[in-house]
């Protein structure tokens, strides 16, 4: 319906606007905002401290020679992002740093015990032919760390159970 | 159907992902083990710690040991009995120094593809070619178990197990080993003679005879002997004047020679008196060249410092009147390749009858360089012909065998498997004839006759050394040497000095030894100058002995020991040794170690007059003239801060280019098939710098001057030139004014990593010295080669010695290890560092104590 209030203003109308309104078409769409975690079972909290003990428990893996244990933590995250529900882009990110995490945190022990790792790092990488700089070799420490949880995820949300979208 | 490609894919890629970081790929390593935090190569910051006193369990050990370190890490064993000191000395090197004992074990045993892949495995076939682990493997069989010798070597490999055991089961390897996954096997006396070996062919093996075969080919004969002639021109300084006593052929050992050699063994009946080598019967064939080339070209691929080059080491001694403070007095720096870790480990041993203190080899039992209570001694290398190369007759119609005197014999075959690294295996199969192994069959079929490969128990003979009360005991022991054959340098609490060139000299009845010569028979190698005759003196009136790698006797000496090509220094370090002690009286321990930081470059002070007069023949342009003058009043030092030295240095390059270059250009001289040996360049070629300092003083217009089809020249007009040629060298290289061309601009030192990894080197830095100041510097103009090891020992009274030594580098191998480079600032610095006492105990921070 046309705005009375507007009659006879210059522009107020048009030619063939003053019949019958038109039907009612589709709404608009929504705008769109990335939902990081909508639905997610369990509370962030909860999930936090999950996160946690896994660092914990692949740095304490890394101190005793279980290399592979970074990939077994993603394998357990990958079913339970799923089992969780929690999205791709959440899971992936937090895997891997928690993956990252856990080396890191035993080089930090080592370190807090006194063991010179700076200068081993430098030493790594000199060895494996890398730019001789300390951080170098830390990176690829905690990207070999990185790498495996990421496969393990992926391994682990493609055996994990399957939820109707959402 | 979505999932199902999902499932498969991640399985897939989990595999892929877990077999790559456990097992590796190629030359990637297993990056899942070797970068665990816990377990991979970083638990090699364990052995970065310092070190702390604490109380070891050592299996075998038959008493308590105590081990005493310095601030700097030397040690100081002190134990029961010999075997207990030598195990503790195997567990200390193995603990400080297990990487470059496994890589010089690898290296000798040919495993370095093992742990380097690929990229090594021409080393590898290189040294199982020519035998340095079938050498060691005969020397272990002639060694009595229950010898000093081996008791020693059985003692020393259980300390090393001892520390494999210990890293073994603590995980705590040297990073290269967990980043690799290849870890050190058992050590075994044979790893020790292996090791012995590789010292040897360092020290010994040249490839002389092949660079000969190739200048002979196409410089031609006269050109050649006329430029490399077997004696240089100009004055050597023998340090064994004569006169001299022919006293006929000795044989080589039986029962050393037996394993190895046959054809030598059986010509030990031999005798009568050999002037040199007879009339050459030698023809350099096309194929004899080519063979040349082909073993040329494989020791081009091995690592720096493998064979023999360069001709650095100090050694001298004083007594009487030249010493005050003292009865004797005794310097020796040994100029080897220049490593972090260095090729050195400080150590004193003590024990009932063995109170020895210097450096070791870690690999090794033993003090090679230093004193006991009585004797002090140190080595120079004497450089003579040790390595002679036989072109065997072959018939296509005898395949595997070879003529030899008169009749066709069969050669004997050994066969490697070689494991490589990311690769398969290499299997190499090694023809063997009575003068050594066939080096190569390209061209024409050549073996070597290498002194090296005769088994030689140089370990019995050190450990006699180390307990030697006097020359008597000293000379005796010695009389067992034979390679790498050394000058010993002696130094005694009663105020004697002497020195011997130990070692097989091997001397031929016919042909010509510096070139590769017929394997029929008749050329081969007759046996070796007796002992009685091998070069030495003993309180030599002069009051000085001095070696510096000079040729150790002079003309009138009536054996054949090698040629000028064959590394004999040309003198001039000599030279400034004795111009230094002679000129002096009463010298203290500083004196001694003035002459050792020497910057004087004897060569320079002979060829900068005759230089400077010929530029006043000529015109020069301005900055020639600026450059000139920096020569004007010059004293020869090769400082790093000197312009001067910089000019002379490329003077010298470029004159020698100038004369010689034209006719390798002419001759079509193949350089790159051996730059080291065929290259026209300063100390490339030690007789072209001979030949052309008598030359420029004494002959100005010999015929090499005039370039072959060019027009006659003189030296002071090639002189000219080559001045001309530097002065724009340098000013394109440097610019700037002639006077900023600092010598530490273009020269420096360089300490490669025994890793490869040039991180973990020290250097370049830039430096002073050259290849003839005393204080030398050799491989060009980034030296890796130098005084590996200063030490000045003073004998003030009966039993009581003053040692005072530094070496560059540090005791740790591991870089993390504040005993990794420390004594670097001091070495470079010309400081010297105190020596644990022989018998006594370094004052030190650290204590272990070593439990059975």
């Amino acid at each position: 319906m046309a705005d009375l209030r507007r009659l006879g203003r210059r522009g107020s109308y048009r030619l063939g606007r003053l019949g019958a309104p038109p039907p009612a078409g589709k709404p608009p769409a929504a705008p769109h905002y990335p939902a990081w975690a909508p639905g997610h079972r369990g509370s962030a909290g909860l999930w936090l401290l999950a996160c946690l003990a896994a660092a914990a428990f692949i740095a304490v893996g890394a101190l005793v020679g279980s290399w592979a244990i970074p990939f077994l933590a993603g394998l357990a995250g990958g079913v339970a992002s799923r089992h969780g529900r929690w999205r791709l882009r959440v899971a992936l990110p937090a895997v891997v740093l928690v993956a990252a995490a856990g080396w890191g945190a035993a080089l930090w022990w080592l370190a807090l015990r006194g063991l010179p790792e700076g200068a081993v790092a430098r030493v790594i990488a000199a060895l494996a032919g890398l730019p001789a700089q300390a951080a170098v070799a830390i990176a690829v420490t905690l990207l070999v760390a990185a790498i495996q949880a990421a496969a393990g995820l992926w391994l682990g949300r493609a055996l994990g159970p399957r939820h109707p979208a959402g | 159907m979505g999932r199902v490609f999902n499932v498969l894919a991640a399985l897939l890629v989990s595999a892929a992902v877990l077999a790559l970081f456990a097992l590796g790929y190629g030359p990637v390593p297993a990056l899942g083990r070797a970068l665990d935090p816990g377990h991979g190569a970083w638990t090699s910051a364990a052995g970065g710690q310092p070190a702390h006193s604490q109380a070891l369990s050592l299996p075998g050990l038959a008493h308590p040991v105590t081990v005493a370190f310095t601030s700097h890490g030397v040690a100081s064993i002190r134990a029961a009995d010999d075997a207990d000191a030598f195990l503790a000395l195997g567990y200390l090197h193995a603990r400080f120094r297990l990487t470059e004992m496994d890589l010089e074990r690898r290296l000798g045993e040919g495993r370095v593809a093992q742990l380097a892949g690929p990229a090594g495995l021409s080393s590898d076939k290189f040294e199982l070619r020519l035998g340095l682990l079938r050498t060691a493997r005969a020397e272990w069989a002639a060694t009595s178990r229950t010898s000093p010798a081996g008791q020693a070597l059985i003692a020393y490999s259980r300390g090393v197990n001892d520390y494999l055991a210990q890293a073994s089961s603590s995980g705590e390897w040297p990073s290269i080993y967990g980043l690799t996954g290849v870890y050190p096997g058992r050590w075994t006396p044979v790893d020790s003679l292996v090791l012995q070996g590789v010292l040897t062919q360092q020290l010994d093996y040249t490839t002389t005879p092949l660079d000969y075969a190739i200048l002979e080919r196409t410089l031609g004969p006269a050109h050649t002997m006329a430029w490399f002639p077997v004696l240089a021109p100009g004055q050597h300084n023998p340090y064994d004047p004569g006169p001299y006593k022919d006293r006929g052929i000795a044989p080589i050992a039986p029962q050393a020679g037996q394993p190895v050699l046959a054809a030598t063994a059986s010509a030990g009946a031999v005798k009568g008196p050999v002037a040199g080598p007879g009339p050459g019967s030698n023809r350099i064939t096309p194929q004899v060249a080519a063979a040349a080339a082909a073993i040329l070209a494989q020791t081009d691929a091995l690592p720096a410092g493998t064979i023999h080059q360069y001709p650095d080491s100090n050694a001298w001694a004083a007594n009487g009147p030249k010493v005050a403070g003292a009865k004797s007095m005794l310097a020796g720096d040994p100029h080897l390749p220049q490593t972090v870790p260095s090729i050195w480990y400080q150590i004193a041993l003590s024990a009932p009858g063995l109170s020895v203190t210097g450096v070791s080899v870690p690999g090794l039992p033993g003090v090679l360089i230093g004193h006991n209570a009585h004797i002090a001694w140190s080595l120079t290398d004497t450089q003579n012909q040790a390595t002679l190369f036989y072109t065997e007759r072959t018939s296509k119609s005898r395949p595997g065998q070879y003529f030899w005197r008169g009749a066709w014999r069969r050669m004997r075959q050994v066969s490697y498997t070689i494991p490589v690294r990311g690769g398969s295996a290499a299997h190499l199969t090694v023809d063997i004839t009575v003068h050594g192994p066939v080096m190569t069959q390209a061209g024409q079929t050549t073996s070597v006759d290498w002194m090296g490969n005769i088994p030689s128990p140089d370990l019995a003979v050190m450990l006699a050394v180390n307990r030697a009360h006097d020359f008597a005991q000293f000379r005796a022991a010695l009389a067992g040497w034979r390679a790498p054959s050394q000058n010993f340098v002696y130094a005694d609490d009663q105020g004697n000095i002497g020195a011997i060139s130990a070692g097989y000299y091997p001397l031929v009845r016919h042909g010509d030894p510096w070139l590769p010569m017929p394997g029929t028979g008749a050329d081969d190698v007759a046996g070796v100058i007796p002992y009685a005759s091998v070069p030495q003196v003993y309180d030599p009136p002069r009051h000085v002995v001095a070696t510096a790698n000079q040729r150790p006797a002079g003309p009138s000496y009536p054996y054949y020991i090698g040629t000028s090509a064959n590394f004999f220094d040309p003198g001039y370090r000599a030279g400034e040794i004795y111009a230094s002690l002679q000129g002096r009286s009463r010298m203290h321990p500083a004196d001694f170690a003035a002459v050792q930081l020497s910057l004087t470059d004897r060569l320079a002070q002979q060829i900068v007059p005759p230089l400077l007069a010929a530029l006043r023949g000529g015109h020069l342009t301005a900055r020639q003239q600026a450059a000139a003058a920096l020569l004007h009043g010059w004293n020869g030092a090769m400082a790093q801060s000197s312009a001067a030295a910089a000019l002379w240095w490329t003077f010298w390059g470029d004159y020698l280019d100038a004369v010689f270059g034209p006719w390798w250009k002419a001759a079509k001289v193949p350089v790159h098939k051996d730059r080291a040996g065929l290259a026209v360049s300063p100390q490339n070629q030690v007789s072209l710098d001979q030949v052309l300092a008598e030359w420029t003083t004494a002959d100005p217009a010999n015929s090499a001057f005039s370039p072959p089809g060019g027009p006659h020249r003189t030296a002071p007009a090639v002189m000219r030139s080559a001045f001309a040629t530097a002065v724009a060298h340098l000013g394109a290289t440097l610019h700037g004014a002639p006077s900023s061309w600092a010598w530490g601009r273009l020269h420096f030192r360089q300490f490669p990593s025994v890793t490869q990894a040039p991180a973990l080197g020290y250097g370049p830095r830039a430096s002073g010295a050259d290849p003839w100041t005393v204080d030398a510097a050799d491989g060009g103009l980034v030296s890796h080669q130098g005084p590996s090891w200063r030490m000045i020992v003073a004998w003030p009274g009966h039993g009581t010695a003053t040692g005072e030594g530094v070496y560059p580098g540090g005791q740790s191998e591991n870089p993390a290890s504040p005993w990794y480079s420390d004594q670097m600032a001091d070495w470079w610095d010309g400081r010297y560092l105190p020596m644990p006492p022989a018998g006594g105990y370094a004052a030190g921070p650290v204590l272990w104590s070593l439990r059975p």
